[in-house]
């Protein structure tokens, strides 16, 4: 046993205070007046009283409990053999190959899996070997069990992948597997171009104690890259047809300017090439011709004269006519004039996003009107039972959104079904015109529709008079945006199923509010359309690793589901651009789509033909071109000791005395005991008081 | 009866304790000599009703004391003596040393020994005063504090000194310091005129060869030796629990004690300290009796005549 604090063994010398206590007695406060000591001064003084120890237990007990209190101020802990760190026997040995896209720089992928090799070959009879690839993921391709033989077929089958680097994946899965090992040495090998983007220190990955952690450093050399880093697309609507102008960013890495060819694609054909240098490092923005915009989503690529990472010389991106957002006006079988003017006027404004809008009276109202539509206001009409109510009810579980506008409906009689799940109970109607009219007094400008109103001189809607409006009793698990001056909720939402179910409490025209009359009328129709029609806008390109949620973008299943958003049973492909394919739907619970592959993965329908499927533009982690070498040795002290133990220099498989007291907390337990032996003997010298007392 | 109408003989004659008093008298009267008128014999001869012997005349002798009837029977001249019944003086001495005031507990109601020797005190002023002896009251620690001379009519200034003594706890006028027997009992001794019956309480924190030395100091002026030893129960047992300071009541001296590994040789001490004492007294002619406080008073009077009168038919 060794101690942390030895000097602490000097309060050792606090046990002389018991046995001092014991022998000499204390002197207590009180004094006892006794008529003489003539008799007591005659008894032999030392023999009697400082010799003989009373309650021999109690003392014990207390000698005891200062020992230990004293031992655990030391910090005792035992010093144990690291496993690990044992010269001989069988070996668990890990090996961690780097996969990301930044190891296709200059044939790093291909010495990799040589360093992987050579580790193979290395191995004894009764070693055991997992080999782990990892990118933004790390994954098992052989189990410990495996033979070298399999390990190296392993090794070979792998294939440089597109996404970027991170080792906290792959460190955690090697600790897992060395922790689960019974071999009395343990190793890890990490094979990679150690590119400090992908680093980030995690101090609660730490291997098994006596660990060897051998990195293999395949980056080290100033690597200089050229980089497609960005596309943007401008649109013009100015002529007959939409024209796109396409600009790359491309981004040197390297200290030497950098002469490339630039060169736009559409559909599989160069449009335009133009030859630029890049500055070193530093950037360069090259606009290429306007071309028109496809009639329907098409392939765009932007790629440079290939160097020594060629993943990012490629930029993938998809070229897509905008998609309106299809908008249902459901108005009352006789309207009042101009009823939905000032909303369908207001949303047909505009382009970022469009809204195409379309007005019908619910007397004419079918279940087909739904279909394809991404919101559907009931502008002061009761919703639509029987199939068309039903409908609509799909829609909105299928994530479309309703917006209900009560008016002056009487909301009794409507179905017990849609009451049930509204997200406000609607009461009677509040007329402020006699005091000028109410006004939006509490907004959360932190809900999407009202984010945009948050900067200063963003939208003004103390102007809006609200002059009628009905009281709304929110229901349990709705959310309130904004109220009334006088404290009733003006516009309540709730999620219902996958859409969103919302009551705005006045009207959309100016019977109830001037509200339509103010400028902020256009900006907040739009925003209210594009937050209950979940809107997003649609993305040109997506990043390797990344995860596709089907559900949040229709734009991209829109034509394939032919616009039942809700039709959650059409089974869609995708086909990735190596030709694995996968099968999802659009909705429901299999509509994630891992994204690995760099180029253009296809969505279409079970009865689409290959090719004619909607493009889904996938590139390489922008962050990959960043090749800044990391210290490899910064990853191992990380992951073999805990942050501030351990020193660089350090012997790595020798725990210090911190470390090892630490982990075992034996004085912990010791002033535990320590504590127990005071209760005991409190309890056991009140006994012997009271006793002798009495 | 005058002094138990007065309030300071109210305080300390209980009526109980005068009434089984009382009920020994006649035995008392038969066996203590000076504590009841005509108990105790004359310490000189002189005239009386009496007749006690006839004795040849000498040259001298009045010859009015001549019995001339037995000269005209027996032609000689013969004196007669009669046996005369005087009265004694009893003076009664208190230690009222700082020690005395050991034992006082208001929870219990036990008095201190001071208490306790000031009743005894005025127990026996009043019988000696009933029987019309001159009584008197000195109280002492290391000087006489305060001197009452014998007279049949001190009885209330002896009552009153006591009471004070008992109320103060000791007289003012005490001097510290280590009390001793030898000087006050001296002066005393020299200040009685006549021979007195001296009843000494006290609780003898002294050495027994000291004590005796002043006890034959005046036992040697002729006169005849009560001696009263008190003791509170606990300075007999040493009752005392955990461990403690203790501090002499007489010379503030202090001393830690862990009373249960003294206690056995403590009372061996005490035991050997009362037999030594009680062996020298009585050696010297003198009465002597040890009375624990926490016995009731009138009992421990009865038990003191009770021995006295054994005592005094063995003599």
């Amino acid at each position: 046993m060794n101690f942390l604090a030895p000097a602490f063994f000097a309060g050792l010398l606090a046990i002389a205070i018991p046995v001092a206590i014991h022998l000499i007695n204390r002197e207590r406060k009180v004094v006892v007046e006794f008529p003489s000591l003539m008799f007591l001064q005659k008894i032999p003084y030392r023999s009697v009283r400082r010799q003989k120890i009373r309650h021999l237990l109690l003392l014990l007990l207390r000698c005891l409990a200062l020992a230990l209190l004293v031992l655990a101020f030391a910090r005792p802990f035992f010093e144990r053999k690291h496993v690990g760190i044992s010269a001989t026997g069988a070996r668990e040995v890990v090996i961690l190959l780097d996969r990301s896209a930044s190891m296709g720089y200059a044939g790093r992928f291909k010495k990799a899996q040589d360093a992987a090799k050579k580790v193979v070959s290395g191995l004894g009879q009764s070693d055991r070997a997992t080999l782990v690839l990892f990118s933004t993921d790390a994954s098992v391709a052989t189990e410990p069990m495996a033979t070298p033989g399999r390990v190296n077929a392993a090794i070979s089958a792998a294939k440089l992948g597109s996404e970027a680097t991170r080792y906290a994946p792959a460190l955690k899965l090697a600790s897992q597997i060395l922790s689960a090992s019974t071999q009395p040495r343990r190793e890890v090998v990490l094979i990679s171009d150690f590119q400090k983007v992908g680093w980030a220190n995690h101090n609660e990955i730490v291997f098994p104690l006596g660990t060897t952690v051998t990195p293999i450093d395949l980056g080290g050399a100033v690597a200089a890259d050229v980089a497609v880093s960005a596309v943007t697309t401008d649109r013009d609507s100015t002529g007959d047809r939409d024209r796109v102008t396409v600009a790359a960013r491309l981004v040197n890495t390297g200290s030497a300017p950098k002469p490339v060819d630039a060169t736009l694609a559409i559909g599989g054909r160069d449009v335009n090439t133009q030859r630029v240098v890049v500055p070193a490092s530093g950037t360069k923005q090259v606009a290429f011709t306007s071309i028109a915009v496809p009639s329907g989503a098409t392939k765009g690529v932007v790629r440079i004269t290939p160097d020594s990472l060629t993943q990012d010389d490629v930029l993938n991106f998809t070229v897509a006519p905008d998609e309106a957002v299809p908008v249902l006006i459901v108005e009352p079988a006789s309207p009042r004039p101009n009823q939905s003017l000032y909303l369908t006027r207001a949303l047909e404004i505009g382009d970022r996003p469009r809204f195409r809008v379309d007005e019908k009276g619910v007397d004419a109202l079918t279940p087909r009107d739904f279909d394809g539509r991404a919101l559907v206001v009931l502008d002061e009409v009761a919703p639509p039972t029987g199939a068309v109510g039903a409908r609509l009810r799909v829609m909105l579980d299928g994530g479309a959104g309703v917006l209900i506008v009560p008016g002056s409906e009487r909301t009794e009689t409507w179905s017990s079904d849609w009451r049930a799940i509204m997200p406000a109970t609607i009461g009677a109607s509040v007329d402020r015109s006699g005091d000028a009219g109410g006004t939006l007094s509490s907004v959360d400008y932190a809900h999407p529709i009202f984010e945009l109103f948050n900067a200063p001189r963003s939208g003004d809607f103390s102007t809006a008079r609200f002059f009628r409006y009905r009281t709304l009793a929110p229901a349990v698990g709705s959310v309130t945006p904004a109220r009334f001056d006088d404290g009733s909720p003006a516009i309540v939402e709730k999620t219902v199923g996958s859409g969103k179910l919302v009551v705005w409490a006045s009207s959309f025209d100016n019977s109830w509010t001037n509200l339509p009359l103010q400028p902020v009328f256009l900006p907040f129709v739009h925003q209210l359309g594009k937050h209950v029609g979940r809107y997003a806008d649609p993305r040109p390109s997506f990043i390797a690793g990344e995860v596709l949620d089907l559900s949040r973008h229709g734009e991209l299943t829109a034509q394939f589901t032919g616009g039942k958003a809700a039709d959650t049973a059409t089974t869609l492909i995708v086909e990735a651009p190596s030709g694995a394919r996968e099968r999802v739907s659009a909705t429901g619970t299999n509509h994630l789509v891992t994204l690995h592959e760099q180029g253009f993965y296809e969505l279409r329908g079970q009865n689409t033909a290959a090719g004619s499927g909607r493009p889904i533009a996938v590139n390489v982690d922008p962050a990959e071109s960043d090749l800044s070498h990391l210290d490899p040795q910064d990853v191992v002290l990380a992951v073999t000791a805990s942050s501030g133990q351990r020193q660089p220099g350090m012997d790595l498989n020798t725990a210090t005395p911190q470390d090892q007291e630490r982990r075992q907390r034996v004085w912990w337990y010791l002033l535990l005991g320590a504590l127990l032996l005071m209760g005991v003997e409190t309890a056991l010298s009140n006994r012997l008081s009271k006793a002798a007392a009495t | 009866m005058t002094a138990v109408a007065s309030p300071a003989a109210n305080t300390f004659l209980d009526p109980a304790v005068l009434g089984k008093i009382g009920n020994l008298e006649l035995l008392a009267r038969s066996v203590v000599e000076g504590f009841i008128n005509g108990l105790h014999r004359s310490p000189s001869l002189g005239a009386s009703t009496d007749f006690a012997q006839h004795r040849l005349y000498m040259p001298g002798d009045d010859i009015r004391r001549i019995d001339w009837r037995l000269y005209a029977r027996s032609d000689k001249y013969f004196i007669k003596e009669y046996e005369a019944e005087t009265n004694t003086n009893l003076t009664v001495i208190l230690d009222v040393s700082p020690s005395m005031r050991y034992g006082a507990n208001a929870e219990t109601g036990r008095l201190s020994k001071l208490t306790y020797g000031c009743f005894l005190a005025a127990c026996l002023a009043y019988f000696s005063n009933l029987q019309r002896d001159r009584v008197g009251l000195a109280t002492i620690d290391t000087d006489v504090v305060d001197f009452v001379p014998p007279s049949a009519k001190h009885l209330q200034h002896i009552l009153h000194v006591l009471d004070r003594v008992e109320r103060t706890g000791r007289d003012a006028k005490s001097a510290p310091g280590k009390s001793t027997l030898m000087e006050p009992l001296k002066k005393l001794s020299d200040s009685l005129k006549r021979r007195s019956l001296v009843a000494l309480i006290s609780d003898f924190y002294e050495d027994p060869e000291e004590i005796l030395r002043a006890l034959v100091h005046t036992r040697g002026r002729g006169n005849e030796m009560i001696v009263f030893h008190l003791l509170d129960p606990r300075e007999i047992d040493f009752s005392f629990g955990d461990a403690t300071n203790f501090i002499d009541m007489e010379t503030g001296e202090k001393m830690p004690v862990i009373p249960e590994y003294l206690r056995e040789q403590y009372k061996e001490l005490v035991k050997v300290h009362t037999a030594d004492l009680s062996k020298r007294i009585i050696g010297a002619r003198a009465d002597y009796a040890m009375f624990d406080t926490s016995k009731p008073l009138d009992s421990a009077l009865f038990a003191f005549l009770a021995a006295r009168q054994r005592f005094n038919r063995v003599r």
